[in-house]
């Protein structure tokens, strides 16, 4: 059997793959398509213990309302729940997500409407269907061709994603700057200890923040970037810029913010520029 | 009526039949997929590299598949809440924040009898100190896994209540575990076992190719998959002659590679064609040209009838009563006029050959005298 063989068996098998995904995404069937979302409200919050982990999140007593039965369930974050809370406030709205008719299997999730279409397995096989593809193109007539099947694509999304980012990183600064800031301070600094058989014993410090907004909303937060000596933070005072419709999105640092901003876009547009590069190059090479 | 709850069993301590055979069929899987992807390397041969990268998947794939209503029938059970009493507890170790501590635990379900049940559960190092013998915990197993039971580290404020306000009497032993049934190592010998007999099994599969005779002489021009374009090669070219010698494990005579090899030679512009005189071994390609402006009788090499040379190599080495052929080797030529091939075979009960006409088909037999 040649290797075109093997290359045709891969399409055959991934078109076969995403033929099924892509159906049952139309039948709606799909695990995504199927699974109960609701949100959740958080009814308390426990403040997080100084030199605990940080792995299952902040500490939340959330209550939810099964729309099949009407019945109202109160739960915690608890173990293996999906999404970690890293920000939680009394009253705050969570996504909460589980399989029809099982809501004690609940899962907690920052995007309620992440995987809702249920197309991510069959886009997936495409795409290996894809790399197969540009391989065999790039043995068959030449490595310029994967120049080309690489290049072609990244730009594409690159174009898509680029105008996104710029417009999320200037709204997310115009929100973050819209309002007074408010004091907070490091209430807790967590621990994790992990040890790795390579790298030996690693410890990563996750500080935690506490403010209190300009209408009340006590907010507590883990802060993993924008603190120098995280270790040691506890009891810094700092002051807080957030978004007043969304006190989640937050800085102590905004000049930092604007920094992030110009990486974010030089990103972005770097990004763009690698795929237009990696395109062309690969259609002077083919042309000449 | 009164009816009296009865007390929990412990865990299953035999397999069933079907796991004896899940056991058997996964050793078998990882033992021939693994002895696939050493052979098939040993002998460059693609297909059972495929085949050992594909079995494992496709068991995994089946085993999924198998396991997926019992996996959904158990997510669909709630499992139970309830409170326990801690009876004891002692660290096992521990080089992260969080360490592995051995509960025990004396259970007390709604409506049902207390048990006792030992449990490891990891705990933060700052969480340590709330857990102490006598103290109240909240606890969740599943129904039919009693001994499987798990502390809720973060209970609702309603199992917080209860748990401040309870008092739970210490049940007597034995306490129930969720270690693995006693009869695990049989499980584990079966695997090992079933795992040999597997590798062994493709092993003797490709007995011949791994254990035959190794000179390039004496492999049959079919033993080998199809060549590999990319694989080593020594090319030579003159304007008089070309040679091409193929590294190791390769052979001239597998699918479509002699034509590739005397393509090699005459690639480029202007490249001469015609031919006097092609000899070919089993790694070892010779091509002396016509020169040019010769009027000697030469042959494309186009001409070649390449589909049917394996078959005359075989034919003349399995057919002319040379059992045991050490040496081999095809002469092709047009200086008689018409192209001829000659295949001559020598090994110890003598030589013998057979001719070919141009078209591959067979005009001569000189059997081993």
């Amino acid at each position: 059997m040649g290797w075109h063989a093997y290359l045709a068996l891969w399409c055959v098998v991934l078109g076969a793959v995403a033929v099924v995904g892509y159906g049952r995404s139309l039948a709606g069937v799909t695990r995504g398509q199927r699974a109960v979302r609701v949100m959740g409200r958080i009814e308390r919050v426990t403040e997080p213990r100084h030199g605990s982990s940080g792995r299952e999140g902040i500490a939340v007593v959330v209550t939810f309302r099964d729309p099949a039965t009407g019945q109202e369930f109160t739960v915690t974050n608890d173990g293996e729940c999906g999404d970690r809370i890293s920000t939680a406030w009394t009253g705050r709205e969570v996504g909460i997500r589980y399989p029809p008719g099982r809501p004690h299997a609940y899962q907690f999730t920052t995007d309620p409407d992440a995987g809702r279409s249920g197309l991510g397995r069959p886009n997936f096989a495409v795409f290996l269907i894809y790399v197969g593809l540009v391989v065999v193109a790039s043995i068959d007539w030449g490595w310029p061709w994967a120049l080309i099947g690489f290049g072609v694509p990244w730009t594409l999304l690159s174009a898509t994603y680029l105008p996104r980012a710029v417009r999320d990183t200037r709204l997310r600064i115009e929100g973050l700057a819209s309002g007074d800031p408010v004091p907070g301070r490091v209430i807790a600094v967590l621990k994790d200890v992990t040890v790795d058989e390579d790298s030996g014993t690693a410890t990563r410090h996750t500080p935690v923040v506490a403010f209190t907004t300009h209408d009340g909303t006590a907010v507590t937060a883990y802060r993993t970037t924008g603190l120098s000596d995280p270790a040691r933070s506890r009891g810094r005072e700092l002051t807080i810029h957030y978004r007043p419709d969304d006190p989640a999105v937050f800085t102590t640092d905004l000049a930092a913010e604007h920094r992030s901003r110009v990486g974010e876009i030089a990103f972005a547009v770097g990004s763009l520029l690698v795929g237009v590069a990696a395109a062309v190059a690969g259609g002077v090479l083919i042309a000449g | 009526m009164t009816i009296t709850p009865a007390p929990p069993s412990a865990p299953p301590t035999r397999s069933t039949p079907l796991d004896l055979a899940r056991v058997v069929l996964t050793g078998a899987v990882i033992g021939s997929s693994l002895a696939a992807l050493v052979v098939g390397t040993v002998l460059g041969h693609v297909s059972l590299l495929v085949g050992g990268l594909v079995l494992p998947i496709a068991h995994g794939l089946l085993v999924l598949a198998a396991g997926a209503p019992e996996r959904a029938r158990r997510r669909a059970i709630v499992p139970c809440t309830t409170l326990a009493r801690i009876e004891g507890l002692h660290a096992t170790g521990g080089e992260t924040s969080d360490v592995p501590v051995r509960f025990d635990l004396t259970v007390a379900p709604d409506g049902r009898p207390a048990y006792r049940v030992e449990s490891t559960q990891s705990v933060n190092l700052v969480d340590l100190a709330d857990y102490e013998p006598g103290g109240i915990v909240v606890v969740q197993y599943p129904p039919h896994q009693p001994w499987a039971v798990k502390l809720v580290k973060r209970p609702t404020p309603e199992w917080e209540d209860r748990a401040a306000s309870a008092r739970i009497n210490s049940a007597p032993g034995p306490a129930l575990t969720a270690k693995p049934p006693p009869d695990g190592s049989v499980g584990g010998y079966l695997t090992l076992l079933a795992l040999l007999l597997g590798a062994a099994a493709v092993v003797f599969a490709f007995r011949a190719d791994l254990f035959g005779p190794e000179g390039p002489a004496d492999r049959p021009p079919s033993a080998a998959g199809p060549a590999d374009p990319g694989t080593s090669s020594t090319t030579i070219v003159s304007a008089a002659s070309g040679t091409v010698a193929l590294g190791p494990g390769q052979s001239l005579f597998d699918g479509g590679r002699l034509r590739l090899a005397v393509d090699s030679l005459t690639q480029g512009d202007g490249r001469n064609r015609q031919a006097l005189t092609v000899v070919a071994q089993d790694r070892l390609l010779t091509v002396v040209f016509t020169p040019a402006g010769s009027q000697a009788p030469g042959f494309d090499l186009d001409a070649l009838p390449y589909p049917r040379i394996p078959a005359l190599v075989r034919e003349a080495r399995t057919t002319l009563g040379v059992r045991s052929p050490q040496t081999w080797q095809l002469t092709a030529e047009s200086l008689s006029g018409a192209l001829t091939l000659r295949v001559g075979v020598a090994g110890a009960d003598g030589a013998a050959s057979l001719e070919a006409n141009g078209h591959g088909e067979i005009v001569r037999r000189v059997p081993a005298r």
